[in-house]
């Protein structure tokens, strides 16, 4: 509990640091907004030449769009602390500073930055999905809700595991490693389409190694009343808890990481 | 029983340099950062610890709050192994790295006093009389709702004294506090740290290399160099055993520059 009100109290105080400068921040957020919404636009161009891909109509595609955008940058938002500012920390040596408190090491990294532009983001995001929502003619339930909530906290959980990968690597390395860009970043790419477009290779490593596929597509297409693969209801409903497990494991890495940490000069 | 034991402490770390030749070959060297340290300090002394750059008296510091866990040897700290217990550990200690800010950069010193008594879990009651007592003991009043970027580096200073003593730490490492500060600053920040040392019995260990510093506060010194212990007693019997490797001019000045000793240290020990 204490935990939370700690985590809430922080991202309080980020996002007032951040404040401190307007000019900069109100600056910054439209050009993400531009960016971001540059890039949708560029996507309902693309999603406009075709009839379908697959069995999947344009509102479905948009709707995929958009829970990917949503639960990445809200990801990025709220967990910046771990998704950008912890190579710096450790190449700094500011670890140590954090290192000296009595709290655990992971919570105090995730209270460390917010990144409160990336509302323009998310903001593309959920007009993707509405837009998404509209086309396709989701008719919304109390599960169907429930369950679009579900896929994005564990969404946030995979993304901050993926990006855990990074922080333990930085660790050992000092520098920062781009080699696992290809799982963050370059799943958010890939995964804001349905995997059943891809390569039997590319699936097996979105649904095994970084499960997007189980934590954002089953669901998503469970909602869009399309199962994926077949899938009964159920399966919608559990496979997100996948973004549980890859968090688990690449924690677990982390702390061994941890271990070997080694500061810097005074 | 003292409450900090140290014995036989070693920490090396392997360091990539780069070749002369060739884009990438790197040639791994060990340092030694601690060969065999070892010490006691009682509860409530305040102890100088000095050496010149690279001497370890960073690594040490970074051992004894936990940081660090060292190759061999053994630390104990009011019972307990700093690496081992971390938490625990560090809820009783204070860290002041001199170079380091733990506050937060851009709002009012208050919302970071308010967020480290969150993450201490300090009573809301015991945080008000301790703030009290710091804020006037530091004379932060007037900075208590100016955000840290817009202190000059004295007000800092004291700001982040305060911030790492909230929780009142049985323990202080101060890690080079008076570092880059003026007379006055300095002259203040010493009669803090003797005020906090014997009114709540708070055992210092202060790492510098300002010998006024150690002049002023310190009844003990202990001196660092190339990772060992060189010498562990009072200021005044070290200049006393080291008095003639000083240069004449050294001689008029009440506490000589250290750097003179320690050369004179290195010189008879053959480092």
């Amino acid at each position: 509990m204490n935990t939370i009100r700690l985590y809430c109290r922080s991202m309080g105080l980020q996002i007032r640091s951040q404040l401190q400068y307007p000019a900069s921040f109100l600056m910054q957020t439209l050009a993400q907004l531009v960016m971001e919404g540059g890039e949708f636009m560029a996507l309902m161009l693309v999603i406009d030449r075709f009839d379908r891909l697959n069995q999947w109509m344009p509102g479905d595609l948009f709707f995929f769009y958009g829970l990917m955008s949503v639960t990445f940058y809200l990801t990025e938002c709220f967990g910046r602390g771990i998704t950008g500012a912890f190579p710096y920390m450790i190449r700094t040596g500011q670890l140590d500073t954090l290192l000296v408190r009595p709290r655990g090491v992971l919570i105090q990294v995730f209270c460390s930055a917010a990144d409160p532009r990336r509302i323009a983001c998310i903001a593309v995001g959920v007009a993707s999905m509405v837009l998404g929502s509209i086309q396709a003619r989701i008719a919304w339930s109390l599960p169907k809700a429930l369950l679009l909530l579900e896929s994005i906290a564990f969404g946030f959980l995979l993304i901050l595991g993926l990006f855990l990968i990074e922080a333990s690597l930085v660790i050992w390395s000092v520098k920062s490693v781009e080699l696992t860009n290809t799982l963050t970043y370059g799943g958010r790419s890939a995964c804001d389409y349905p995997i059943d477009i891809y390569p039997r290779p590319l699936r097996i490593l979105f649904t095994v190694v970084a499960p997007f596929a189980l934590v954002l597509h089953v669901p998503a297409a469970w909602i869009l009343g399309k199962p994926l693969y077949g899938w009964p209801a159920w399966a919608a409903f559990l496979c997100p808890l996948a973004g549980a497990v890859s968090f688990g494991l690449f924690y677990a890495l982390f702390r061994r990481a941890l271990r070997h940490y080694r500061s810097t000069g005074s | 029983m003292s409450y900090i034991t140290v014995e036989h402490l070693r920490k090396t770390f392997t360091v990539r340099k780069k070749k002369d030749r060739g884009f990438l070959a790197r040639e791994k060297t060990t340092v030694e950062a601690l060969k065999d340290v070892s010490f006691t300090v009682k509860q409530g002394e305040l102890v100088g610890y000095i050496g010149p750059n690279g001497a370890g008296k960073s690594t040490t510091v970074k051992v004894l709050s936990g940081i660090l866990t060292p190759d061999s040897g053994a630390v104990r700290i009011g019972g307990r192994v700093p690496w081992l217990e971390r938490k625990e550990h560090v809820r009783r200690i204070g860290v002041v790295f001199g170079q380091r800010t733990q506050l937060w950069w851009d709002v009012p010193l208050l919302d970071s006093y308010d967020l480290l008594r969150e993450i201490y879990r300090v009573p809301e009651a015991d945080f008000r009389r301790r703030m009290n007592e710091l804020s006037e003991a530091l004379d932060l009043g007037s900075l208590l709702r100016t955000p840290l970027r817009q202190l000059s580096l004295g007000q800092r200073m004291r700001a982040e004294l305060c911030g790492s003593l909230l929780h009142c730490p049985e323990l202080l490492f101060l890690d080079e506090p008076t570092i880059g500060l003026d007379a006055v600053s300095k002259l203040a920040l010493r009669d803090f740290l003797q005020w906090e040392n014997r009114e709540k019995g708070t055992t210092i260990l202060l790492t510098t290399h300002d010998m006024e510093d150690i002049a002023a506060l310190c009844r003990r010194v202990m001196v660092l160099g190339h990772g060992s212990k060189l010498f562990d007693g009072a200021l005044e019997d070290l200049y006393a055993r080291y008095r003639n490797a000083l240069p004449v001019q050294e001689l008029t000045v009440q506490y000589p520059n250290i750097d003179h000793v320690i050369a004179a240290m290195y010189q008879e020990l053959g480092l």
